[in-house]
């Protein structure tokens, strides 16, 4: 394990393999917070945080107590035997953790607290965190914790990016002479297509 | 065998790390308390909950936490009035003066056929793009009649009868969108005292000249009702303005009558609630115009 293994996961899922624009996963946040560059950034910083503490739990989750216990009780080539916990785990670890962090937030950076706001509780059902843990949980590159974690904190880096794009985009089409039928949901739609070609760009890197 | 038994160890392992958060969440929610003020949710409660905002701040349970930290007065709530503030004040322990609904009035009466040097205009039709372009009416600083300030309104109390905007006060809240829509700054939230409160209806500065220039119904600042109601009107460039705080609730027609009369451009115009004679009048008004 090097570092240069490290920035590779790094890049891959935060460039590459793009939660939002080659995953399709956090469109909800993705389209309904980007109206705002500072709004977006907030939720990707938020999310970011999240994502990187519930990959980091749920990788312990699943090789210090799932993987165990099912090789202890089924034989350790059965060893997968309760992985099938993972999803209603997952969850459950994530929303804990949102609950932890806006606790925290609210105790110690109230400023910080009042500003996430109501991103933060939003965050307990975005898809792009479940979605994340399980990709950890199934590539091969991420079988250390340290490996798991930088992939996490990509894969937040990654949503951020792709946000605060699409807030940049977003405002500029305000003021923008779009055609009547494009107006609204279209042309944002369109917008994130563009955006999810572009970034096919970056399938190149990496290999 | 194994089926059951990987049930009850799904169980048993869940159970575990169900109790494990729980306890955590549970530490976490005493270590981490934040001591709030009992008397913010009691606001919240007392509040309308409409959450528009027309108090200045993000929805009502933002304004009842600068409520109770005295970042704002009691009666800040626009849409609940009188009531609310008085719900408000016990909870917090203060007296209440007596407070009056700001409503919004508007401060032009032109309709479409008393504005002049109206030119056709093709582009956006919205008050904010007419006010950029400038030129589609001589008054620059009348109303421009394209109903921003009605598309702003979420309670339907707003809407353009003839050129300009009229206001049906049994629907209006008072949330101030309008007056925040109107890029000439002619809307104005002011204290309903009375049902009826007498409004100078005009908001040009130029000099009388100017004024009979792009308007029939301009104030042309002729300082006619400051020498009858010194205390009440203020004329100041050539603008005559209302002093609300002098404005009580026994003032009526009686005294208002001569300076009505002495107005020589009608720019002095009731707005409120219409009166129970009025009011019959325009319901058989709209009854004479609907087709049988």
């Amino acid at each position: 394990m090097s570092i240069g293994a490290l920035i590779g996961i790094f890049l891959g899922v935060a460039l590459v393999n793009n939660l939002v624009l080659a995953g399709f996963l956090g469109i909800c946040p993705f389209l309904g917070v980007s109206r705002k560059v500072d709004m977006a950034f907030g939720m990707g910083c938020a999310v970011t945080f999240v994502i990187t503490v519930s990959g980091v739990v749920t990788w312990l989750i699943v090789h210090g107590l799932l993987a165990p216990i099912g090789s202890a009780i089924f034989g350790p080539e059965h060893a997968g035997a309760l992985f099938f916990l993972k999803y209603v785990a997952f969850i459950m670890v994530i929303a804990s953790m949102v609950q932890l962090v806006e606790m925290y937030l609210r105790k110690f950076f109230p400023p910080l607290y009042t500003a996430f706001g109501v991103f933060l509780p939003l965050i307990t059902t975005n898809c792009a965190i479940l979605g994340t843990c399980l990709y950890i949980d199934m590539k091969p590159e991420t079988q250390y914790l340290l490996n798991a974690a930088v992939y996490a904190f990509g894969g937040g880096i990654g949503f951020t990016l792709a946000i605060t794009i699409m807030a940049g985009i977003r405002e500029h089409i305000r003021f923008s002479d779009v055609p009547k039928a494009f107006q609204g949901a279209g042309i944002t739609l369109l917008v994130a297509g563009i955006l999810a070609l572009a970034f096919s760009g970056f399938a190149g890197i990496g290999k | 065998m194994a089926v059951i038994l990987t049930i009850i160890w799904a169980g048993i392992v869940l159970f575990i790390l169900t109790l494990f958060f729980a306890t955590l969440l549970g530490i976490a929610k005493e270590k981490l308390r934040v001591a709030e003020d009992p008397r913010i949710p009691a606001v919240v409660d007392a509040l309308p909950a409409a959450n528009c905002g027309g108090c200045g701040f993000a929805g009502c349970a933002d304004f009842a936490k600068a409520v109770v930290e005295s970042r704002a007065p009691c009666d800040g709530c626009p849409v609940g009035g009188s009531k609310t503030a008085a719900k408000v004040a016990e909870i917090l322990g203060v007296e209440v003066v007596e407070t009056f609904p700001y409503r919004p009035v508007i401060h032009c009466a032109a309709r479409t056929e008393d504005k002049l040097g109206v030119v056709p205009y093709d582009g956006v039709q919205t008050c904010s793009e007419a006010h950029i372009v400038g030129v589609t009416q001589a008054c620059t600083y009348g109303c421009l009649g394209y109903g921003d300030c009605a598309g702003a309104c979420t309670f339907d109390a707003l809407h353009m009868v003839a050129g300009k905007p009229v206001v049906n006060y049994d629907k209006c809240t008072g949330c101030g969108a309008c007056v925040k829509a109107c890029p000439r700054n002619i809307i104005e939230q002011i204290p309903f005292k009375q049902e009826q409160m007498l409004v100078v209806a005009c908001a040009n500065k130029e000099p009388a000249r100017e004024v009979k220039k792009v308007c029939r119904v301009g104030c042309v600042g002729c300082k006619a009702c400051q020498r009858i109601f010194a205390d009440l009107f203020n004329v100041t460039d050539n603008l005559a303005y209302m002093n609300y705080d002098k404005y009580t609730a026994e003032l009526g027609d009686a005294e208002f009558e001569p300076v009505l009369a002495k107005c020589p451009a009608k720019a002095l115009v009731y707005f409120g609630k219409p009166k129970p004679e009025y009011a019959r009048q325009l319901a058989a008004e709209d009854e004479a115009a609907t087709p049988v």
